[in-house]
């Protein structure tokens, strides 16, 4: 077991394992919260509760601004040597 | 398999024509990262090895970087072969597998390039079909377990575990036919030739068998 452990790169492996499933998960709950905001904002515009609308409206553009801060993170950051 | 349950929890009372259009934009971005991490991870490979190669034989020195050749020939041979050989795969992963929406499409293209960057990152080489195709079966499986067809999971799994074994027993056995026309260059010759003929014969054999898949027809 030692001798496994030597030649597995453990420690960078979990690091992969961690980083893998908190940017696919996070992405994909933002961009959700995101498509959530806008379906509030077309609903809520069409009651004409525009307070109500217009902080849906600001959820899903600080979720979408989030995704693609997180997709220029995920270049510059991941493929960075 | 929990992203896309949270995802589902997340947006689930809302439209599903608006729901269905953002992810579907979503994917064009989602997709965009996964051919990105797809270009870091997969031509990689085919580059390091023929880099090993040239340092083995001396034609470079030791902790020599790959050349451009190598580079320009590595990404053209990946582009080639996804080009002309892809739509199987595309159909395979896109159709076959699950009953796919948008919201799954998504989430398997996330979470496929979250692992593959991840992976490009920390330095591990891994096989971008098999996450994909995981990323798939964990979108399908978490909606409903029913909802995934098994048997093409099955044979997706087969091809995984067959895959170390078969890819070692082939270099194995071309490693021993080289050595015996020893150290020179008429060894590795005759084994490309003898390899390109195989190449050719299954592709005329293909031909002759019908026209290739291609997405009016897939």
């Amino acid at each position: 077991m030692p001798v496994l452990a030597e030649i597995v790169e453990t420690k960078e492996l979990l690091q992969t394992v961690v980083f893998a499933f908190v940017a696919g998960m996070g992405v994909t709950v933002i961009f959700s919260v995101g498509i959530w905001g806008v379906a509030r904002f077309v609903d809520l515009n069409q009651e004409d509760r525009s307070v109500a609308a217009a902080a849906a409206a600001g959820v899903a553009v600080l979720a979408l601004l989030a995704v693609l801060a997180a997709m220029v993170i995920g270049i510059v950051v991941m493929t960075g040597k | 398999m929990k992203t896309i349950g949270i995802a589902y929890r997340v947006i689930g009372k809302q439209r599903p024509g608006i729901v269905s259009r953002g992810f579907k934009y979503g994917q064009v971005l989602s997709g965009g990262m996964l051919a990105l991490a797809h270009g870091t991870n997969d031509a990689q490979k085919t580059m390091g090895i023929i880099t090993l190669a040239l340092i083995a034989n001396g034609s470079l020195g030791a902790g020599a970087d790959p050349p451009f050749w190598v580079i320009a020939s590595s990404a053209a041979a990946i582009a080639a072969g996804t080009y002309s050989g892809g739509w199987r795969i595309i159909k395979t992963t896109g159709t076959r597998i699950i009953k796919m929406d948008a919201a799954q499409g998504f989430t398997s293209q996330g979470a496929g390039a979250a692992v593959i960057l991840a992976s490009t990152h920390f330095g591990f080489p891994l096989s971008t079909t098999h996450v994909i195709n995981g990323g798939v079966m964990g979108a399908g499986a978490a909606k409903r377990l029913s909802a995934v067809r098994w048997g093409v999971a099955g044979n997706i799994v087969v091809a995984w575990v067959l895959t170390l074994p078969a890819a070692a027993i082939i270099g194995a056995v071309t490693y021993a036919v080289t050595s015996l026309f020893g150290s020179g260059a008429v060894g590795p010759i005759l084994v490309t030739v003898a390899a390109l003929g195989a190449i050719l014969a299954a592709f005329v054999r293909r031909a002759q068998r019908g026209a290739p898949v291609t997405v009016q027809s897939g």
